[in-house]
């Protein structure tokens, strides 16, 4: 039985590229196009895009980060060269995530540091890359404008924008063509706020990323998931300030009460089982980047992905 | 004195003569934008005599080009000119120059040109614009005259030496230009939207010092049609330019281009962060209170004219803290005096809310309630750090400075802790509070054609949408018709929108074309109809936050209302929180309404029903509430004897009970035309 997958809607998501190769100007040994849907997650996708994408997240300062991953991981975490060469050689992901975590110390101030960091692990990794700059107002620009700088060319995906705290973001995404990540507080009415906001400062909607902000699966999620679904909904709906692909980042997942008080031998399964249910819905809700910590999550998004994709190519569902 | 039009047009004469005597191919090196000015307005990329000449007849012989052309060749001849003068910026510079501009790091740009009488005040101005975060170009004679008095020029010091002559400035130009072309998405030739960038976008103005020749005075006059404003300092008559002082030039111009101060920093002893919104100073962390009933507060936001408000002015009148006894409550006044070109009267009840969520933005201070029932708390914690009550004031002053920045340009808060002063001003307050109040009591759903929106819900009620009208308050009572209209003028994209009522369909019920068209969009497809006056027919949705129930008893004809605060059984056999449950969420659900306390009081309330006669139940709390003047309403309608038939729970808690009430005293709604 044939059933019509695209149910009438007439908007479509705007497509983002992401990394920029040798041909492009820049080093990525490849790059990604996310977006450019017309209809739900998996039924049946436009071939010109490569979303679901599995990024891991990593930090040039691991002293905040969980201790799950940093047992995991060992000294890989003291070295964010090599983790983010793991990430693409060993761990398979799609895409690097970088957290200038070091910048969040008090009274940070080595702002060319930040260039280092952001061009080694340039060096160190052909992936395109998500970088997270400051968390701190009074650095922001500073910091902002050094990652955007350092990796001009790249076509990178800067976070994070928020409603407070955009202009700084905006204007190194402007100045130097990189996207931006828009997050809003699970709020469908704030992320499209954030996005008109940004839309006035310059930014067009093809380097915007939407982050509903989420908390993990049993925390919140739904929420997060009802947002993201009324976000796609009203996209294909045709508002175009809410058309733009998501990216879901479900990082509480390695801090809940179940990770905390499993079993230490349990600890892993229990963290990347919770980071990939998290991951599976929110990619299902309509997420175009889904971030994980655990690298063996990485894996099993990405078959998980894989088979999606393809059962949705078969004749069941059409 | 210079005439400017005289020497305008025999300035602009002999640039054209310049142009054409051009014989040297000229270019820039590190750009990507040829002669950008020339590039920009018409898409040419200019390298010789014939391009140039082609652009200048192009926009009609336009000095900025002329001046541009005549300078690359001048450059092109004898070289760059030596340090400090930058001559031409590369494009990598521009690149970051404007990323501070976006940013909002720097505020605006500003070209000072001109030979300067004294050094000395040509040094203040400088260092006022270094001040207001402005990035200056200099171009001639001003630039020596700043290093004889010892002022350091150079990027890192936002002060621009761009040539030894006045006709440098034009890189002041090709900047905005090229920043137009980066950042603002303006093509090379695309005139119309360059004029709009760099006179909305680029905050540029421009100080004249006397001494200009008439080829300057051409070009300087040319960047009025980019929008910027001319600002002279003497030595000029006639034409456009702004005539001002010295010691005023750079405010005028700022305010002339709309250009404010940013604070970014509140200088207090405690943190200052809608982080700390959520949180709560229970009884034992606190070191003072003030009102909640134990003394008396209250707050007042009311605008005057600007000379009467000085900005940043924070006076404590009373004891301070250090006088105050721990656990004691003291009474308080806030007092906000604002001042702004775009502030109006009726912007102030709700900038006063803003109140609440300034104060809970301290670490360490409290707030609740509104205007003379306010009760705010101060903790040990911060107390012990520092903060005393002026720096409530300073919280107070900076945060509305920050988060209004085109309504505000000065904000100044006086602090009452004398409990004489206290009270004689909260006289003037209550005053205040009812002439707001009657202000909108007066006004008619007839009287509007413009209707507001509220979805600031949808976050936990997907589909909900209220519909405001002068008449019929936000169910949630927070919102009325006028704080709607306000809150859409100060944040067009924000949760109220202006709804056109459009044609009558049903006028008892209140149902419009026009709102039905709105709320169908706004619950994202989900509700058709809307009408804003009745319970059984489509009614609005309720999101959660209503302040009472109305809900139809079919049994006795009529509808029982019943608020938040009464906790016990109602006749419909449920409390309110379990009807609560039922109809929220952002359905619609007929036979149910949530609504607003000031809503019984209106002339709509259940007016699809047939007005306040259905009413059959309340309780007895909000029947004391809104006493007196329900009493006055009924009474105006020859109606004093309703509020006595109305029940409450010491009448009756279930239907028997309110079916024998009712008809013991002869209910109207009894014998109304059925409601289902």
């Amino acid at each position: 039985m044939a059933y019509d997958l695209n149910f009438g809607w007439s908007g479509t998501i705007s497509q983002v590229v992401l990394g920029a190769t040798r041909a492009d100007g820049g080093s990525r040994k490849r790059s990604y196009r996310i977006g450019g849907e017309t209809t739900l997650p998996f039924l049946g996708d436009d071939p010109s895009s490569d979303g679901p994408l599995v990024a891991l997240e990593i930090c040039d300062n691991p002293e905040y980060w969980s201790p799950v991953i940093k047992n995991y991981c060992g000294d890989l975490v003291g070295n964010v060269q090599a983790w983010a060469k793991a990430a693409e050689t060993v761990y398979g992901a799609d895409l690097v995530r970088l957290y200038l975590t070091s910048t969040r110390q008090r009274n940070f101030s080595d702002i060319t540091s930040v260039g280092k960091t952001v061009e080694d692990v340039l060096s160190a990794t052909g992936l395109p890359m998500i970088i997270e700059g400051s968390n701190e107002p009074r650095i922001d620009s500073d910091v902002f404008l050094k990652c955007a700088e350092s990796s001009e060319g790249e076509r990178l995906l800067l976070g994070t924008a928020e409603a407070g705290r955009y202009r700084s973001i905006a204007a190194a995404a402007l100045a130097y063509d990189h996207s931006l990540i828009a997050q809003s507080p699970i709020d469908v009415n704030l992320a499209k706020q954030l996005n008109i906001l940004l839309k006035e400062i310059g930014v067009k909607r093809d380097h915007i990323i939407i982050d509903p902000y989420t908390g993990a699966l049993g925390y919140g999620f739904e929420y997060s998931y009802s947002a993201m679904e009324r976000i796609r909904f009203s996209a294909l709906k045709g508002d175009t300030d809410l058309a733009m692909p998501m990216i879901s980042a479900a990082i509480d997942a390695l801090t809940i009460k179940e990770v905390r008080e499993a079993e230490p031998e349990q600890k892993d399964e229990m963290a990347v089982e919770w980071e990939f249910y998290s991951g599976i819905a929110a990619a299902v809700a309509g997420a175009g980047i889904i971030c994980v910590r655990h690298p063996k999550t990485v894996g099993m998004l990405k078959s998980a992905f894989a088979d999606l994709r393809n059962r949705s190519k078969s004749d069941e569902v059409t | 004195m210079t005439n400017i039009e005289i020497a305008k047009k025999n300035g602009g004469d002999h640039l054209e003569l310049m142009i054409s005597g051009m014989q040297h191919p000229v270019a820039y090196d590190e750009t990507a934008y040829h002669l950008p000015v020339s590039f920009a307005l018409t898409g040419t990329e200019v390298h010789d005599r014939k391009s140039a000449l082609d652009v200048f007849f192009k926009t009609s012989k336009n000095p900025l080009v002329a001046s541009e052309s005549v300078l690359a060749e001048k450059t092109a001849v004898q070289g760059k000119e030596p340090a400090p003068y930058t001559g031409f910026i590369d494009d990598t510079i521009i690149r970051k120059l404007g990323y501070s501009l976006v940013d909002g790091s720097i505020l605006g740009l500003a070209l000072v040109v001109g030979t300067p009488a004294s050094p000395d005040s040509a040094a203040a101005i400088c260092r006022e614009l270094q001040e207001k975060y402005m990035l200056t170009f200099l171009a001639g004679d001003i630039v020596r005259s700043l290093a004889g008095v010892g002022v350091k020029v150079g990027l890192e010091y936002c002060l621009i030496p761009l040539g030894s002559t006045p006709l440098h400035g034009i890189h002041f130009v090709d900047v905005i230009a090229r920043v137009a072309m980066m950042f603002g998405g303006v093509t090379p030739g695309d005139i119309h939207r360059l004029l709009v960038y760099a006179s909305e976008r680029a905050k540029a103005i421009v100080i004249v010092f006397p001494g200009l020749s008439d080829d300057e005075v051409a070009f300087v006059d040319g960047m009025r049609v980019l929008g910027f404003p001319i600002l002279s300092l003497g030595d000029y008559t006639g034409g456009e330019w702004i005539p001002a002082q010295p010691d005023e030039v750079v405010r005028r111009g700022m305010e002339q281009k709309g250009i404010k101060i940013q604070v970014t920093a509140i200088p207090i002893p405690m943190g200052c962060s809608p982080a700390f919104e959520g949180k709560s100073i229970r009884k034992e962390e606190m070191y003072v209170e003030f009102g909640g009933g134990r003394s008396p507060a209250f707050e007042l936001l009311s605008m005057h004219p600007p000379d009467k408000v000085i900005d940043g002015q924070v006076t404590v009148i009373g004891p301070e803290i250090d006088a105050m006894k721990e656990g004691g409550a003291y009474p308080l006044a806030i007092l906000i005096d604002v001042a702004g070109k775009m502030m109006k009267k009726d912007y102030e009840p709700v900038l006063e809310r803003r109140i609440h969520n300034f104060v809970n933005y301290g670490e360490g201070s409290w707030h609740v309630a509104q205007r003379d029932i306010i009760w705010v708390r101060i903790s040990k914690e911060v107390v012990a750090k520092g903060v005393k009550i002026e720096h409530i004031g300073k919280l107070l002053a900076s945060k509305f400075r920050m988060d209004f920045p085109q309504l505000l340009d000065a904000v100044s808060v006086t602090l009452i802790t004398d409990e004489v002063k206290v009270l004689a001003a909260k006289k003037t307050a209550e005053m205040v509070y009812e002439e707001r109040d009657s202000r909108i009591r007066g006004m008619k759903d007839s009287d509007v054609n413009t209707y507001y929106s509220c979805t600031l819900c949808q976050t936990f009620a997907p589909n909900h949408v209220c519909v405001i009208t002068p008449e019929h308050p936000a169910l949630c009572g927070a919102i009325s018709w006028l704080d709607g209209k306000i809150a859409y003028e100060i944040a067009p994209s924000g949760a109220n929108q202006p709804i056109e009522k459009g044609a009558s369909i049903n006028a008892q019920t209140g149902e419009y074309d026009g709102v039905n068209k709105f709320v169908k969009k706004a619950s994202h497809g989900e509700v058709d109809r809307c009408s804003l006056y009745s319970v059984m027919e489509y009614p609005m949705t309720c999101c959660g936050c209503f302040e009472c129930i109305a809900l139809m008893l079919p049994e006795v004809n009529g509808i029982m209302v019943v608020n938040r605060e009464y906790k016990g059984i109602t006749p419909s056999g449920m409390t309110f929180s379990t009807l609560a449950g039922t109809i929220g969420g952002g359905a619609q659900t007929p036979g149910f309404a949530g609504i607003s306390k000031n809503y019984i009081l209106s002339d709509r309330f259940l007016q699809g029903e047939g007005g306040i006669d259905r009413l059959v139940w309340m309780p007895s709390q909000l029947k004391e509430e809104l006493k007196n003047q329900l009493v006055k309403k009924l009474t105006d309608q020859d109606k004093a004897d309703l509020l006595g038939k109305i029940a409450d729970e010491n009448c009756a808690t279930t239907l028997e009970d309110l079916i024998i009430f009712l008809n013991r005293v002869k209910h109207p709604a009894l014998t109304m035309k059925p409601l289902v």
